[in-house]
C-alpha cells in the first residue's frame, strides 16, 4: 500500500481489469466500482462476455446489464450524492452491428448478423472481434468527463490469458489491414490505449508466488507490445492477522490443533507478506492489498465493505 | 475394468486409459492433472499428460520447454514412467493438415495462407480440438497406457467435446460452401467479387483479407472428408466408458457454478463425472465447531489470558470459514452424486515442484473419499 493508490480513481477514463482465472478479477472490478461511486464518480462498468455474478456483486438483479444498452444499478451514492454505476455488456457481435450503423451500412447489419456472416468476419482477420469491442470502448470513453454520461468506465477485461491478444488487438490490425475505415479504427484505438489519461490496465493477482510470477509477466508483455500504462496493481484475498503473527514470533506456540492452525495462519501471512513485498518492488504504479473476506459466497454487502477501505486509501477525488 | 465399480481416485489412477480434468480458470487443474499423472506413474503406469498453457514454474518442475509438440520423459523415480508435453494447438494443427492432404501443393497451399495462421492460432474451438486430437493420437501410441489431459480453461466443458464437431461446423460455413462451389461456367471469382454483402465485408476488413480466406476454403476443399472421419473418432473416443471425466473446483461459489454447470453438460452429453477434486480448501483443524472455538476465546478474555484468547479467536477464524465452504460445497456434491469426491486442502505453501506435486498425488489416493 502506499501513496500511489491517491489519484487512481480519476488518473484515467478507462480502467480494463486484467487478471488470470481464479485471482478475483470480477470481485475487484465490483470494488473499484463501487469504491469510485462511493467518492462521487458516474461509473460504467463494462463486461464483455455478461459474466454471471458482477450486477449482483453491484447491488442489482442477477439479469441487470446484461444487454448492449446497459442497465442502471446505483444512483445516490457518495456524500455528495452524485455517485451512480450504470452496467452494460459489449460483445462483438453487437459492436459489429453498432460499428457498420455508423458506417451508414445499418440495413445490411442486421443481414450480416443473422445470415451468420459476423462469425466469417470475425473469423477471417486477426483480433477483429476485439477491435470492435475496444473501438465501441474508445466511443463511450469519447462521452466521459464532466459534461458527458460517465466520470469513469471500468471494464472486467476478457478472461485468463487472452488479456494480451485483446490489447494487442488494434496494433495488429493496423498492421494487416492495408486500408479502409477498419484500418483508421484501428489507428486511432491504439492510440487511446497508449494514451495513460484516456486508458490504464488495473492488474489483479492473489497474494501467492505463482500468481505474481504470472502478473510481472504479463505486464511486461503488455508494456512492450501495447504501451499501455498501468494503474496500481491490486493484490485481491490478503490475509494477514497481526496478532497470530506476532504471538507465533514471541515463540509462544501450544501443541495440537490450536498450535497448528496458529502456525498455518502465521506461514499464510508471512507468504502474503512476501508476495505484496514483490508486487511493490517490481511494479513501480504501486499497489493495493485488499483483504481476504472469510466467506466461500462473497456478496454486495462484502463489496462494500471493500469498496469503503480502497475509498479511504484512494481519497476524494478533486 | 468396467466390471468394477469405482470407488476411490486410487481405481481411477490404476484402471482409467483416459483422465480428462475440467475445471474453470485457477482452480489448479494443471497442478492436480500433473499429480494425478505422476501417482499413477508410481503405480506403474505408463502415462502420457498433456497441459495446456501451464505456469512456468510446473512446466520447469515437469521439464517442459515448450519447444516441443511431443511428449518428453520426465526424470521421475517410479516404477512406471511419466511423460509431459505442452500442447502446441499450431503445431499440432499443421500436423493434422499434413496428414490429411492430398499433396505437398494442397499442403503447401494451405499451411502458407495466412488466414489458416488465424484458424489455428486463434479461431475458438481450436485448442480444445488440438487438445483432444493430440489426446487421440497419443491414447492409440503404444508408448502409453494411460492419458492425463488438462484442458483449456473455458466456461463450456463442452467446448472440448464438442469441439471436433465446432470446427467442422465452421468449416462447413454455408457461407464458405457456397464461396468455394463451383460457380457455373466457371464464374466463381465474377460471382465472389459481384456479392454485395462480400463487397462490404471487404470494404470493411480489407479486401487482401477476405481473399485469403477465400483462396483458404478454395484449398481446403477435398479433404473435409478426411477431417470430417477423424472428427468423427476424436468425439466417439471422448464420449467412449474409457475416457474419465474429473471436475476440479475449489470452494468459491463462482466456481463451485461453474463446476455444476459443467456436470450438468457433460451429464446432456450422457457422460458422467467419474470424480471430484475439491482444491485448495481451508483446513479445518480438528473436529470442533467455529462456534466452540469462539466460546473458548471469549472466556480467555474474561479471565484476562489475552494470548490464549488469540489463539482460539485464530482458531475459530480458520473453522468458520472452513465451515463456510463446506456449506458452499453441498450443491455440487448433489450435482455429482455418482462421483468420488476428494477433498484437498490448502497447504501453507505453494505447490510448484516435482516432490510437492508428488505429495498432492498421495493425498489424492491417500484421502478417504467423503461425500
Amino acid at each position: 500500500m502506499n501513496k500511489k493508490i491517491n489519484h487512481m480513481f480519476t488518473m484515467s477514463r478507462l480502467l480494463v481489469v486484467a487478471g488470470k482465472g481464479g485471482v478475483g478479477k470480477t470481485t475487484v472490478t465490483a470494488v473499484i466500482a463501487r469504491a469510485s461511486a462511493d467518492a462521487g464518480l458516474r461509473v460504467l462498468v463494462v463486461t464483455l462476455d455478461s459474466r454471471p455474478g458482477l450486477a449482483e456483486l453491484l447491488g442489482g438483479s442477477p439479469s441487470d446489464g446484461a444487454d448492449y444498452d446497459g442497465t442502471m444499478i446505483q444512483t445516490h451514492l457518495g456524500a455528495a450524492k452524485t455517485g451512480s454505476i450504470q452496467m452494460r455488456t459489449v460483445t462483438a457481435g453487437e459492436a459489429l452491428q453498432d460499428y457498420l450503423a455508423t458506417q451508414g451500412l445499418a440495413l445490411l447489419a442486421k443481414r450480416l448478423v443473422s445470415s451468420g456472416v459476423v462469425g466469417v468476419v470475425a473469423s477471417a482477420a486477426p483480433g477483429i472481434d476485439d477491435l470492435l469491442v475496444l473501438g465501441k470502448l474508445k466511443h463511450l470513453v469519447g462521452l466521459t468527463g464532466p459534461d458527458g454520461d460517465h466520470d469513469l468506465i471500468i471494464v472486467d477485461g476478457p478472461a485468463a490469458g487472452h488479456a494480451i491478444s485483446f490489447l494487442q488487438a488494434p496494433a495488429a490490425m493496423a498492421e494487416t489491414i492495408s486500408g479502409g475505415p477498419l484500418r483508421s479504427q484501428a489507428i486511432e484505438v491504439r492510440s487511446m490505449l497508449q494514451d495513460p489519461q484516456k486508458c490504464r490496465v488495473v492488474m489483479v493477482t492473489t497474494p501467492e508466488t505463482t500468481p505474481v510470477n504470472e502478473l510481472i509477466e504479463t505486464t511486461e508483455k503488455l508494456t512492450q507490445s501495447v504501451g499501455v500504462a498501468f494503474a496500481p496493481v491490486i493484490v485481491n484475498g490478503v490475509d494477514i492477522s497481526s496478532e497470530v503473527s506476532s504471538l507465533v514470533a514471541s515463540g509462544e506456540i501450544p501443541d495440537g490443533v490450536l498450535g497448528d492452525a496458529m502456525r498455518y495462519r502465521a506461514t499464510r501471512s508471512a507468504l502474503h507478506l512476501q508476495a505484496i513485498d514483490r508486487v511493490h518492488e517490481r511494479m513501480a504504479v504501486g499497489s493495493f492489498a485488499l483483504p481476504h473476506i472469510a466467506t466461500a459466497s462473497l456478496q454486495a454487502h462484502d463489496v462494500v465493505v471493500l469498496a469503503d477501505i480502497m475509498r479511504k486509501a484512494v481519497g476524494e477525488p478533486a | 475394468m468396467s466390471a468394477k465399480k469405482i470407488q476411490n481416485f486410487s481405481d481411477i489412477i490404476t484402471t482409467s486409459r483416459i483422465i480428462v480434468c475440467c475445471g474453470s480458470g485457477g482452480v489448479g487443474k494443471t497442478t492436480t492433472a500433473a499429480a494425478l499423472a505422476v501417482q499413477a506413474a508410481h503405480t506403474g503406469r505408463r502415462v502420457v499428460l498433456i497441459t495446456i498453457d501451464p505456469a512456468k514454474r510446473l512446466a520447469d518442475a515437469l521439464g517442459l520447454d515448450g519447444l516441443s509438440n511431443d511428449p518428453s520423459r520426465v526424470d521421475l523415480a517410479c516404477s512406471g514412467e511419466l511423460w509431459a508435453m505442452m500442447l502446441d494447438a499450431r503445431s499440432t494443427f499443421d500436423d493434422v493438415i499434413r496428414r490429411e492432404s492430398r499433396d505437398l501443393e494442397q499442403q503447401q497451399a494451405i499451411l502458407e495462407n495466412p488466414f489458416y495462421s488465424n484458424i489455428a492460432s486463434r479461431l475458438s474451438g481450436s485448442q480444445e480440438y488440438m487438445a483432444a486430437e493430440k489426446l487421440y493420437e497419443l491414447s492409440n501410441d503404444a508408448r502409453f497406457d494411460l492419458v492425463v489431459v488438462d484442458t483449456p480453461p473455458s466456461r463450456e466443458a463442452l467446448d472440448f467435446l464438442d469441439a471436433p464437431q465446432k470446427l467442422m461446423n465452421f468449416l462447413d460455413h454455408r457461407v464458405y460452401r457456397w464461396l468455394v462451389m463451383p460457380a457455373r461456367g466457371g464464374l466463381r471469382l465474377l460471382n465472389f467479387a459481384a456479392q454485395p454483402i462480400l463487397k462490404t465485408i471487404g470494404r470493411v476488413i480489407g479486401a487482401d483479407v477476405l481473399a485469403d480466406a477465400v483462396n483458404f476454403f478454395q484449398a481446403f476443399e477435398g479433404i473435409e472428408d478426411g477431417f470430417r472421419q477423424r472428427s468423427v473418432a476424436v468425439q466417439e473416443l471422448l464420449k467412449s466408458s474409457s475416457s474419465k471425466y474429473i471436475v476440479v473446483a475449489c470452494a468459491h461459489n463462482d466456481t463451485i457454478q461453474e463446476a455444476i454447470y459443467f456436470t450438468e453438460q457433460l451429464a446432456e452429453a450422457n457422460i458422467n463425472i467419474t470424480g471430484v477434486i475439491l482444491n485448495r480448501l481451508q483446513p479445518p483443524f480438528g473436529k470442533g465447531s467455529s462456534a466452540a472455538s469462539l466460546t473458548a476465546a471469549r472466556k480467555a478474555d474474561k479471565t484476562g489470558d489475552s494470548a490464549v484468547a488469540v489463539l482460539y479467536r485464530n482458531l475459530a477464524h480458520l473453522r468458520s470459514l472452513a465451515e463456510a465452504q463446506e456449506n458452499a460445497l453441498k450443491p455440487l456434491l448433489e450435482s455429482s452424486s455418482g462421483a468420488v469426491v476428494v477433498r484437498l486442502y490448502q497447504r501453507a505453501e505453494d505447490v510448484h515442484d516435482l516432490e510437492a506435486i508428488a505429495e498432492l498425488g498421495r493425498d489424492l489416493v491417500a484421502t478417504t473419499t467423503t461425500r
